[in-house]
This record gives structure tokens, C-alpha cells and sequence, in this order.
């Protein structure tokens, strides 16, 4: 496996270097423990090894949504099971390099929104900064306490030709992947638990710590500060690492509309009010983080946030304007600045950089153009950068329009060959350009940096490709640094004696979400039952019935209809007559509310929203769900298939409830899972009840439909073991609406939601009893009230039992206003439209 | 002149509004000609919070919100000021500097980063087709640089028509510059990207002006309201303003609220309202002029 490796590398890897061979095709030492034993475990326990590390990243649940890519919500995350390796000698430079210039660009930040002598004395041009969309006139002045205003830096490494490793891009903004980067270490300890021993591979871990520390010592709430991950929601490419991060490092995770600004402070809507936040960790960018000061569209941001700051009333890390230093145009002056500023050099070179607002360097750039890259000094989906040797002669010629009608805003940099690094790829190793992320981040209690000893790498899935990215495929790596450091630069953490607790807050949105993954959970149950029961009587009928002249059938696709809220559906004759397209639609089709595929992906992205508090083992439920929804879809139009599938769901919906029970913990989030399920099982039974017992057929018939009845609510067993005798309409409804300890009656669902609602906080003080438990109540009485022989007797006149629907239709109504009032109470204030109103054009001038 | 300006500005929403936050560019400063006597701001429902600040271009302006129900929001800038004649009225335009002078000067770091931040392009004022061939032609090689600005403010007056309701305050400049037709903040726009295009430096000034014709002389466009201008930067004047919606030097019948990049750096009142429902704005504005009324009396 090495052999030919190296091989490979002497005959066909000519112009770049590679990581692990040299030249000459031997092995660099650091490499050398690392390569035996991939040769000593072969090629078939390496593919092993490998899919173990896939399925340890699934079953975590770890994903990276990809953007306009119809699959690519909720993507696997990939993982190469060969890492980056990093001796310590040369970390020792990649440690001191990192340092030097986070403290240099720090310098630079505190300089441009203060004084500005860098522009004045000429170190840096007015029209780099002044044009940078990340420079924010609305954080002028606005500083940290303490020298250290950027918190977080990340920067993309890459060897160049010449053996150094070389700065591609730095990230000041909201620097992610750092997430991503523990779990990928998670994943190889447990597959490589001897090789990372062995080689002392550098624990990462003290990169939280020194944030955590950094965050208690820069909050004005020193003893107990409420921190919270602005996230800007589950359709973010990184969202998983932002529930990650909130779980692992005890933060809330809260987007724009769970905050609010009042009084000057920022404030998290929680099920129990509101909570006072003291720092926020924003992974939403700069200008969406208040539309009142900003992007006046946003609807990810916090309105008032900016004035907030301003009144110190609350911390955001990093500040909003650090993005500023995420301008390619600055690497052309930090040599110079390093000297003025810290008299020193660069330790670490940036790729080199030609900005295109100088007259001689839009020169070069000009007459380089085919062998350089373009990028606009703004990172933003409209800026794409390209390799000027992939352009034609016209779109060169537009690409050198463009750039001369605003030159500041672009640079040319050079197309730098990285260096390759082995990657497992089609059962062997293959040399793929690689580029690292590192991670930086401030340590004020010692004022200076630390540097995390690993980090993200990534390498391209083709040969010989550059530019590498999640979003267009690329291969993460975990990054090793070995051995033990021999003079320690970045300090090691204290724990510092009073950590900030974690309390538990439920926001109110949170909240909301595990509401409707309760319902949905049982809407797909009761879903799958009705159809399950529906399909078998359909498949077994014979084909030249007619259907509507069939009691049994015709009304259980009445039933599903009406179950499933897709009225007229079955109701019409002419779609009764021919079910097949009207059946296959209700299980398929995710476009049409109500239908099964629709509830189960409800369900699904309820739960994606918040994955923050549902357990790992819970990810490798929801995991097969997702995957027995994407079979069910692509199943043919076969309702015979359809079946099949269908019973695989239900076992599945009912195992993510059975481990819930095991393992939520009995809070409010496992209360308002139940209050939902409860309500909409509640209205399931009485919907079904409705659907298939309210008229009488033949004796036959009539059994049919009590005993599928009984079935879709599994209780038909229960139902003979205990009356041993016939089906008779008394002793069904009496066991599905009345035994209080059956748990399928109604009776049953509606104490549930009872004793589930007395468990949540109560807001009002004065009301012991709260009015959405007054409704409920009103409809518990109704049923343990009712006389069963009263509704188990038939109206002869119009041949329905008519007590029972009255029954059922004031219950189905009670539950729509308990579910009602139960939103008006807890989750109200997660409404937050809000528009932008401003004086338009000045009137009449 | 001493004039009393009242600026009102009502927001009725549909529905009751749960919350409110705003930032509002009313308060005038005092500058070299002009001196304010008094400034009161009244706002109706109270605010929960306020605060007085200063943004990046020098002005003061209020941030409040409003976190109570509330179907109506009124906000009453009521001030009293003093303007004199400014001292660029004096200057001979045939005196000032040759305006390729003044853009060389203004691109090396002698000049402060205050004023050479107005020569770049900002979201309403952009570098469009056209436009600096449309400026050159006032802008002749070497001509002083006020000559050139009142010759190109002539020219936008006579080929631009002032019509009210063709633009709003999305409308591209290329529209506005294709059409010739806007109001004073297009007019104010458009000549801000003629300068800035070939590399002055000019600001939008935002504010009032006097509203009583003189006796059997038109009425001045932009009677009871709020206007637009811009001022031009000059190495030995300072800041000096034109009115090119008016065809004028500005003298002293303009009333300075604030200055940035363009509108939306000083946009009279802007906020975002939490309610689902449809909002009406209206705004009325009465300058009097203070000498004139005691005149009559």
C-alpha cells in the first residue's frame, strides 16, 4: 500500500510536495510509525477502519447542509480515516506564526475602528477599507475592555512549493468548523485509539476551555453568565456544529427570534418568560445581525442589537466589524505593518497578492492574469473567485472590464501548488492537495492567544483540483500534532473556580418545535395504521368490485381522507371509484399536506430544529427514519411495495418514542413532546372513531369495521382478552373512549395531557389552574360524564349513532381550543414578524 | 434669518404594534452658519428607551423603542435657528482651484479620511454608464472647480424635470439618469455621482427649506417638506453646498439637519415594527420664517 504510494509519488506527483513522501520516495520521519502500521493492517482492514469512521460520524448524527442541492439538507459528513500529521517541530512555527498574526490583526481591528493611523500614515490604503463592506461605520469606537477586541481567528493553511505553509485565507468573522473538527477527533479516538497513543497525537480540548474562560472574563455577569449560539437556523450550511457546540459547551442555542431587545439588554423568550442574556456566540454574519442598523431585510438578526452593544449591556464574540480583516487586499500589507507594528516579520507568509487599487500591481495582475486568481476583496455569494487560466479570451476580457472600473476591489493572488497529502480514496491511498484550518482563540485572562494543536483539514475529492470546499465536496481530515510540546507557548488553561453553570432554558420556539414533533410523531402514526389497514383491504378485495357500493372499504378511505385533512379526497365519488392515484398520492406524495411522506418529513425537520436536545441514540432512529422516507419515496407506484414500507415505519416512529422515554429527561422539553402527542392522538381516535362507527351496516360489515376500528388503535387483542365474546359496539367504545387505563382511549390521551400540563411552569401566579386546563377539563367531564349505552344506540331514523358523534365533534372542538389557549400561553411570543417601516421618499419634493 | 421648523411624522399601524425600534436623523447642529436656538423632540407613546448619540459622519441622532401596544407611533422635531449668508457666497468661482488639483490632492493622505470617504461609490450612488461623460462636460481640463459645479448644477436642473411619484426610494440611478425625472433626493444623487465619478469628494446633506414665495416670484420647489442637497468639498472653502433641484448656491434658506453618503445614511426616521400588518406613514413639515412673521405682526 505505501510502496506504491511512493512510487506514485517519484513518477506522477512531479510538482507538488507531498506530506508524507519525500522526493526521493522515502518516508518523512513524523510519517514513519504512521505508515507501518497502515501496511501492517493492509488494505481490507484500512476499508474497515473506514467504514467504521462513517458510521461513528452518522450515528452522531454529523451532517453539512449543502446549498441549492435538492438532497443536500443534512449531507453525511465526510471523514478521510488519514489524517493531516504535523511534527512539533515545525508546530512550534505554525504556533508562533498564528499568534503573531491573530496579535497583528487584532492591532489592525482596534486601529481602523479607532484612530485610523494606519490609513493616515499610508500603511494601508483608504480605498481597501473604506470599500470593504466589512467595515462597519456603525462599530466605529465601540471597544472590548482589555487590548484583545478579535476573540476568534481561523485561517486556511496550505504548503507551498518552497516547504512553508502558507496563509490562503484568514476568517474573523463567525470562523466555523471548529465543531466539526471535535467530532472528527471523537470518530478517529475510537477507531485509532492505539495509533493516537502511540504517536502522542495532541489532545485539542484546551481550545474550549481557554474560550470558556475568556468568555467569564470579558462578561460583566462574571458569576453566572447566560451565554447563547446565534444561529441562523437549521437550513445553515453548518448548522449541526451549532447545535454541537451549544450542547457541548452548555450554551443556548437560539436564533434571531427567540431575542429581544428591551431596556438596552438582550433577552431569550423562554417557556418561562424572559431570561436576560449576557454574551452572544454569533455564527450569523455581520451585517443580517440587526435590521434595524444593517441589512434592514434580515430576518436572522436581533433587532436593537447593535444599541445593546453600544450600552455594553451585552457581549457578542466576535464583535460585529471584525469581518473586515477578511479582506484578501490586506495580505499585500501585513509584512509592512508587522514591522511597524510589532517589528518583526511575518513568521508565517501569506499567498502572494497583488491589489488591484495600485497602479503598478493592477499592472502585473494585468499581464499575469492566466496564471492567477481573482477574487473580490468581499466574500459574498456574488463574488466568486476564478482562476484567470480557466477563462476564455472574452470572459477574460470582462473579468479586466470589470476590474478596471473598480480596481480597489479586487486582487489577483498567486495559483499556489499545495502540497498533497495521502488520502484513502477508492481502497487505497492517493496524494490529494490539502489544505488546514486553524483555530485561534483569545486567552484574555494572560492577554494572548492560543492556538488549537490540530484542527479541520481538507483535501479535494479530485486529482489536481485547488480550490476545496465543503460546499463543492470536499474530504474532511482530522489533523494530528505529534508529540509533546517543548516549550509551551500557549498556556494551559486553568479551570476557572467558578464555571458558568448551565441552567436549563427552554426557548419558547424550542419549545413550539418539540410541541409539533409530538404531533407529527403521532400523525404519522396513526397515519401508517390507517393506511396499513386500508392497503390490506384494498389489496385484498377482488378487482371487479365496485367500491363505493363496499361498505368497509369506502369507508375507511373515507376515514383515511378525513384523518389526513385532505378533503374532498374519498368524498368524491369519482375518486372513490378509482382510489389507486388519490391512495398512492396520500403515502408519497411530501408536496401535499396531510399526506404520510408530508408528516414524516414534518416530523423530520421538527426534530432537525432541535437536535440540540435529543440524544445521540435518538440521531440513529431519526437517521432510518429519514432513510426508510427517502425508500418509501422512491418505491415504485406499487401500493403492494407501499405496504411493505409501511410496516417498517411504524416500528421505527415507535422505537424514537421508546427511547425517549428511556433516556429525556422528565423537564419541559418531555413534557411538551407528550402534550402534543397526546392532543393529536386525542384527535386521531375521536377523527377515526368518527370516520368508521357513526353509521351501521350489514352485521357483517359492522364487525369488519369494529374490529379494523379496534385494530388501527391496537386494541383489538386487549379487546378479546378482556370480553372473550363477539364484537358489540358497547364494549369497543366503552374500551377505546373510556378505560382510564387503557392507554388508547380517548380518556386516557386526554389525563395525559393533563398531567403534562401541570407539569409545565406556570406563568400566572394567581391561577392555580390554567385556562387552557379549564378547557380540557371541560372535556374530560363530557366523557366521563357520558352514558355508553346512550351512545352506543342506534338513531333508527337516520340509521347513525348520533350521541356519539355529538360526543366526538364537541371533543375534537375542545381539543382545537385547549391546543389554542396552550399556544396563546407558552408559545405566543415566538410571533415575530416585523417589517421595516422608514420616512420613504421625502414627500412632495 | 431665523426660522422655526416643525417636522411631524405619524405611523398608523392596522393592528397594535407589540414593539417598536427606531432611529430618527432630526436634530440639527449647530455649524459655521447656522446656530440653533432650540431643539425639542416629542414622542407619542412615550419610549420605553432613548438614547442621544452621534453616528460615524457627525451626526446626532435618537435611537428609542416603543415596548408597549401601541395602533399609533407620532414623532414632533420642533426647532428654532439662526442661518447666515455662508462665506462661499463671497467667493469669486472664478478664483477656486482647478478641480484636477483637488482630486489629486484629496487621493493622498494629506486629506483627512472624513472627507475622503465621500469620493467613493455608496448603495445609492453608483458609477453608472455614462455619467462621468455627462460631468466632463462641465468639468472642462483645469477649470475652477466652482465654476464647473454651478455650470454642472445649471445643467442638471434644465435636463431633469422634477417629478414627484416617478421614483421611489428603490429606483436605480441609471432610471433616474435615463428618464430625467426624479425628486430633490434623485437630483441630490445624481449630482453626487457626477462628482464622485471623476473623484471629489460630496456629500448629501439632508434638512429643510423656507417655504413663503417672495411676491410675484414662483414659489420655491419643496415648500413644506423636507429637501435634499449636496455639498462639495474645496481644499480652501471647506464644504460648500448646491441645490440642484433649485439651481442654486445654497444661501441662507437651508436649514442642515444631517450629512453622510446619501439617503439612507441620514434617512429622517426609519424603524422596524413588530405586527403583521399594513402601516401608513404620513409626514407634514411647516418652516416658518421667524423675521417675516414679525414683520406682518
Amino acid at each position: 500500500m505505501i510502496e506504491s504510494y511512493l512510487i506514485e509519488k517519484m513518477f506522477n506527483n512531479a510538482p507538488f510536495l507531498d506530506e508524507m513522501a519525500t522526493d526521493q520516495g522515502k518516508i518523512h520521519s513524523h510519517w514513519e510509525r504512521i505508515a507501518r502500521y497502515y501496511e501492517q493492517i493492509g488494505s481490507e482492514k484500512m476499508r474497515q477502519f473506514q467504514e467504521e469512521v462513517s458510521r461513528q460520524l452518522r450515528e452522531n448524527g454529523v451532517t453539512y447542509n449543502v446549498y441549492g442541492d435538492p438532497d443536500g439538507m443534512n449531507r453525511p459528513w465526510i471523514l478521510d480515516p488519514v489524517p493531516m500529521v504535523f511534527n512539533s517541530e515545525e508546530w512550534e512555527r505554525i504556533e508562533k506564526g498564528l499568534i503573531q498574526r491573530t496579535q497583528l490583526l487584532n492591532l489592525i481591528l482596534k486601529d481602523l475602528y479607532g484612530d485610523q493611523k494606519l490609513i493616515k500614515e499610508g500603511l494601508l490604503p483608504f480605498e481597501l477599507i473604506y470599500n470593504h463592506k466589512g467595515f462597519l461605520r456603525q462599530a466605529h469606537d465601540i471597544q472590548l475592555e482589555g487590548e484583545q477586541q478579535l476573540i476568534q481567528y481561523s485561517s486556511d493553511l496550505a504548503r507551498g512549493p518552497n516547504g512553508m505553509m502558507w496563509v490562503l485565507h484568514d476568517r474573523t468573522d463567525a470562523p466555523s468548523g471548529a465543531g466539526y473538527t471535535f467530532e472528527n477527533r471523537a470518530a478517529m479516538t475510537r477507531v485509532f485509539p492505539e495509533l493516537i497513543r502511540e504517536n502522542h497525537v495532541r489532545k485539542i480540548t484546551s481550545y474550549y476551555q481557554t474560550f470558556k474562560n475568556t468568555l467569564s472574563s470579558l462578561t460583566n455577569n462574571k458569576e453566572n453568565p447566560r451565554v447563547v449560539l446565534l444561529s441562523p437556523g437549521p437550513t445553515n450550511e453548518t448548522f449541526f456544529e451549532h447545535a454541537y457546540i451549544s450542547s457541548f459547551m452548555g450554551f443556548t442555542l437560539a436564533f434571531g427570534e427567540d431575542l429581544t431587545v428591551s431596556g438596552g439588554y438582550v433577552w431569550l423568550k423562554t417557556i418561562k418568560g424572559l431570561e436576560k442574556v449576557d454574551v452572544i456566540i454569533r455564527r450569523v454574519d455581520d451585517v443580517f445581525c440587526d435590521p434595524l442598523e444593517f441589512k434592514n431585510d434580515s430576518h436572522l438578526g436581533v433587532v436593537g442589537l447593535m444599541e445593546a452593544v453600544r450600552q455594553k449591556k451585552v457581549l457578542v464574540i466576535n464583535p460585529l466589524g471584525c469581518r473586515v480583516l477578511e479582506n484578501p487586499g490586506l495580505m499585500a500589507f501585513l509584512p509592512k505593518i508587522s514591522k511597524v507594528f510589532l517589528g518583526e516579520d511575518l513568521i508565517l507568509p501569506s499567498v502572494a497578492t497583488w491589489w488591484c487599487g495600485q497602479e503598478k500591481e493592477l499592472k502585473y495582475v494585468f499581464d499575469h492574469i492566466e496564471t492567477l486568481v481573482i477574487r473580490n476583496i468581499y466574500r459574498g455569494t456574488n463574488h466568486k473567485s476564478v482562476f484567470g487560466g480557466d477563462l476564455t479570451e472574452e470572459q477574460l476580457q470582462n473579468l479586466k472590464k470589470q476590474i478596471q472600473r473598480n480596481p480597489y476591489m479586487f486582487v489577483g493572488q498567486e495559483m499556489v501548488d499545495f502540497s498533497t497529502s495521502p488520502s484513502w480514496i477508492n481502497n487505497k491511498l492517493e496524494a490529494r492537495n490539502a489544505v488546514f484550518r486553524s483555530y485561534v482563540v483569545a486567552d484574555s485572562e494572560n492577554n494572548t492567544y492560543n492556538v488549537m494543536p490540530g484542527g479541520l483539514s481538507r483535501s479535494s475529492p479530485e486529482k489536481g483540483a485547488f480550490l476545496v470546499s465543503n460546499q463543492t465536496g470536499g474530504i474532511s481530515k482530522d489533523t494530528w500534532v505529534l508529540g509533546k510540546p517543548k516549550d509551551v507557548i500557549s498556556k494551559i488553561p486553568k479551570i476557572v473556580k467558578s464555571q458558568p453553570l448551565v441552567r436549563t432554558v427552554l426557548p419558547s420556539r424550542t419549545g413550539e418545535r418539540l410541541f409539533w414533533l409530538g404531533r407529527y410523531l403521532e400523525r404519522s402514526a396513526y397515519a401508517v395504521r390507517l393506511m396499513r389497514m386500508t392497503l390490506l383491504s384494498y389489496n385484498e378485495a377482488d378487482e371487479d368490485i365496485h367500491i363505493h357500493e363496499t361498505p368497509v372499504l369506502s369507508t375507511l378511505l373515507k376515514t383515511l381522507t378525513l384523518m389526513t385533512g385532505t378533503l374532498p379526497g374519498f368524498t368524491e365519488k369519482a375518486i372513490l371509484k378509482n382510489p389507486e392515484s388519490e391512495l398512492l398520492d396520500l403515502v408519497h406524495d411530501v408536496e401535499k399536506p396531510g399526506s404520510l411522506a408530508f408528516s414524516i418529513q414534518s416530523f423530520l425537520t421538527n426534530a432537525f430544529a432541535v437536535r440540540d436536545r435529543l440524544s445521540l441514540d435518538t440521531w440513529r432512529i431519526l437517521d432510518s427514519i429519514s432513510e426508510e422516507l427517502i425508500k418509501m419515496r422512491q418505491s415504485e407506484n406499487s401500493l403492494l411495495k407501499a405496504y411493505h414500507n409501511l410496516d417498517n415505519m411504524v416500528v421505527k416512529l415507535m422505537a424514537f418514542y421508546g427511547l425517549n422515554i428511556d433516556n429525556m429527561t422528565r423537564e419541559t422539553t418531555w413534557h411538551l413532546l407528550n402534550i402534543g402527542r397526546f392532543i393529536e392522538s386525542a384527535v386521531n381516535n375521536c377523527t377515526i372513531l368518527r370516520g368508521m362507527l357513526s353509521k351501521s351496516f350489514d352485521t357483517e360489515s359492522n364487525k369488519e369495521l369494529m374490529e379494523d376500528t379496534l385494530r388501527c388503535n391496537e386494541s383489538l387483542v386487549t379487546y378479546r382478552y378482556r370480553y372473550r365474546s363477539n364484537l358489540e359496539m358497547q364494549g369497543v367504545l366503552s374500551l377505546l373512549i373510556l378505560h382510564e387505563d387503557n392507554p388508547r382511549s380517548l380518556i386516557f390521551q386526554l389525563l395525559e395531557i393533563d398531567s403534562h400540563l401541570k407539569a409545565l411552569p406556570n406563568k400566572d401566579e394567581h391561577e392555580q389552574f390554567g385556562i387552557e386546563r379549564k378547557k380540557l377539563l371541560e372535556a374530560i367531564t363530557k366523557i366521563r360524564l357520558c352514558d355508553v349505552t346512550e351512545i352506543s344506540t342506534l338513531d333508527l331514523e337516520s340509521n347513525e349513532y348520533s350521541q356519539l358523534i355529538i360526543l366526538l365533534d364537541k371533543t375534537i372542538e375542545l381539543l382545537h381550543e385547549t391546543s389554542d389557549l396552550i399556544y396563546q400561553k407558552y408559545f405566543s411570543h415566538t410571533g415575530s414578524a416585523y417589517s421595516m417601516i422608514q420616512t420613504s421618499i421625502i414627500p412632495e419634493i | 434669518m431665523n426660522y422655526q421648523v416643525i417636522h411631524i411624522t405619524d405611523y398608523i399601524y392596522e393592528f397594535p404594534a407589540a414593539l417598536c425600534h427606531n432611529l430618527m436623523f432630526q436634530i440639527p447642529q449647530d455649524s459655521e452658519f447656522q446656530k440653533v436656538d432650540k431643539y425639542v423632540c416629542e414622542i407619542s407613546p412615550k419610549p420605553s428607551s432613548e438614547e442621544e448619540r452621534t453616528d460615524f459622519f457627525g451626526n446626532k441622532y435618537l435611537y428609542f423603542s416603543v415596548e408597549r401596544s401601541h395602533k399609533k407611533l407620532t414623532v414632533t422635531s420642533q426647532s428654532v435657528l439662526k442661518l447666515n449668508s455662508p462665506a462661499w457666497m463671497k467667493v469669486d468661482p472664478k478664483s477656486t482651484m482647478a478641480w484636477e488639483k483637488v482630486v489629486e490632492w484629496l487621493h493622498t493622505t494629506k486629506a483627512p479620511n472624513e472627507v475622503r470617504q465621500y469620493y467613493l461609490e455608496s448603495d445609492h450612488v453608483k458609477f453608472i454608464e455614462g455619467i462621468k461623460e455627462y460631468t466632463l462636460k462641465s468639468f472642462t481640463p483645469s477649470r475652477p472647480i466652482m465654476e464647473a459645479m454651478i455650470d454642472l448644477n445649471d445643467r442638471i436642473f434644465k435636463d431633469f424635470a422634477f417629478t414627484p411619484g416617478f421614483t421611489d426610494i428603490s429606483t436605480p440611478l441609471e432610471k433616474v439618469f435615463e428618464h430625467k425625472k426624479g425628486v430633490c433626493q434623485d437630483f441630490a444623487h445624481f449630482s453626487l455621482a457626477c462628482l464622485r465619478v471623476i473623484g471629489l469628494s460630496a456629500r448629501y446633506v439632508s434638512g429643510y427649506i423656507e417655504t413663503i414665495p417672495p411676491p410675484g416670484k414662483p414659489k420655491l420647489i419643496g415648500s413644506d417638506a423636507s429637501h435634499a442637497w449636496i455639498a462639495v468639498f474645496m481644499p480652501e472653502q471647506g464644504w460648500v453646498e448646491f441645490d440642484a433641484t433649485n439651481n442654486l448656491l445654497v444661501n441662507d434658506k437651508h436649514i442642515r439637519v444631517a450629512v453622510g453618503r446619501d439617503f439612507a445614511d441620514v434617512t429622517p426616521l426609519k424603524g422596524i415594527v413588530y405586527s403583521g400588518s399594513k402601516q401608513e406613514m404620513k409626514v407634514s413639515v411647516d418652516v416658518t420664517n421667524l423675521d417675516q412673521d414679525y414683520l406682518l405682526n
